[in-house]
């Protein structure tokens, strides 16, 4: 995964899976890469090709903290099984989905 | 009059029918699209069917039999050899049922959902044990349906069905046989396969779920979902003798063994 900080928001980009096996991993290095003053955190799911329940943990863990200061997470270009995923947990109500393409 | 049944020649727009057998086994309103289409044959009076199956012969056997139940003398063939004396025969290709002959079927997944919604009433009038239990909505058989679900015309809630509280089902949705809709869940113009399972507060929206897999109607997009409390299949897998072979060995493993000394 890589993550980016620029202005005030955190993008994490480059995932291939967010699944039960890197979720913790990948949650631990976002929150290390938290500074103070961000107020959004991009998650860029293009490139991802499998979801489950404990990737889709990690990111209501993201949107808690997100939530906790005042911002906000949103998912950038998700790939259509993972916006599928999204849809079947409703959690495209909960996270600002964000299509560029 | 006799009739020689080909299965549909082309599946390639709908692939994701074809994981778990040939078109002719799709589910489609409580039945496979065969036995709805030998059922409309055996209507319009046919006595004989030869059904041209190719590597699908034993699969299509175990589901239609010898054709009983619709009357038939049906004839399941892997090879295209028709013998003298079925002939004169009509040819009938499974590219469109014959209560709906005017509608294809496999040129996309709408086709399919929009067949089924075309003979959605007269098949569930037909049904045994089917009640309509407010216009337009269908339950089968041994369902139980909770006092404060919410179903919407058109619909069709199978045999054995068991829909949970607050849960809310259609318009245009077909929830097959066996399955089991979870407290909450939310399920429009879709399709939910046979013994499948929808978990509590999901939300399934045009598409098709069968088992595990989640197929979108309009694009085709197929996931197949690992976490079987959000979707998976109902029936546990057939174990040989009930499994009794794994727990023998399993006992043998256990037993005390002399230490070598």
């Amino acid at each position: 995964m890589k993550t980016q900080s620029q202005a005030k928001t955190l993008t994490l980009s480059d995932i291939t899976e967010l699944n039960a096996a890197n979720s913790a991993t990948l949650r631990d290095e976002a929150r290390a890469a938290l500074q103070k003053d961000l107020t959004t955190i991009d998650v860029n799911l293009s490139q991802t090709r499998f979801v489950d329940s404990s990737g889709l943990g990690m990111l209501i863990a993201l949107h808690k903290t997100m939530v906790g200061r005042g911002g906000s997470v949103r998912i950038l270009n998700p790939t259509p099984s993972v916006q599928q995923i999204l849809e079947l947990t409703r959690l495209h109500r909960v996270f600002e989905i964000v299509k560029t393409t | 009059m006799n009739v020689i049944l080909q299965l549909a020649a082309d599946g390639s727009a709908v692939p994701a029918l074809l994981r778990k057998g040939p078109l002719a086994l799709v589910p489609f309103l409580g039945q496979t699209v065969l036995e709805h289409a030998l059922a409309g044959l055996a209507a319009e009076g046919v006595k004989r069917v030869r059904l041209e199956a190719g590597g699908h012969a034993d699969q299509i056997r175990a589901v239609v039999g010898r054709g009983e139940a619709w009357g038939l003398a049906l004839e399941i063939s892997p090879t295209a050899a028709t013998p003298d004396d079925f002939l004169p025969a009509r040819s009938v290709t499974l590219d469109q049922l014959p209560q709906l002959p005017q509608q294809p079927l496999w040129r996309s997944y709408r086709d399919w959902y929009a067949a089924q919604q075309s003979l959605l009433p007269d098949l569930a009038r037909q049904r045994v044990g089917t009640r309509e239990v407010s216009p337009g909505v269908f339950v089968g058989l041994r369902s139980q349906i909770a006092p404060d679900a919410i179903l919407s015309a058109p619909c069709w809630v199978g045999a054995n069905v068991f829909v949970g509280s607050r849960a809310a089902i259609g318009p245009g949705t077909v929830i097959e046989d066996g399955s089991y809709i979870d407290t909450g869940a939310e399920i429009v113009g879709s399709i939910i396969g046979p013994h499948t399972y929808v978990g509590a507060y999901t939300e399934v929206r045009e598409s098709f779920a069968r088992g595990n897999e989640l197929l979108k109607l309009d694009t085709g997009t197929l996931t197949e979902v690992t976490d079987r409390f959000l979707l998976g299949e109902l029936r546990g897998q057939k174990r040989w003798l009930g499994g009794m072979p794994a727990a023998l060995r399993n006992l043998w493993r256990r037993l005390p063994r002399p230490v070598a000394t």
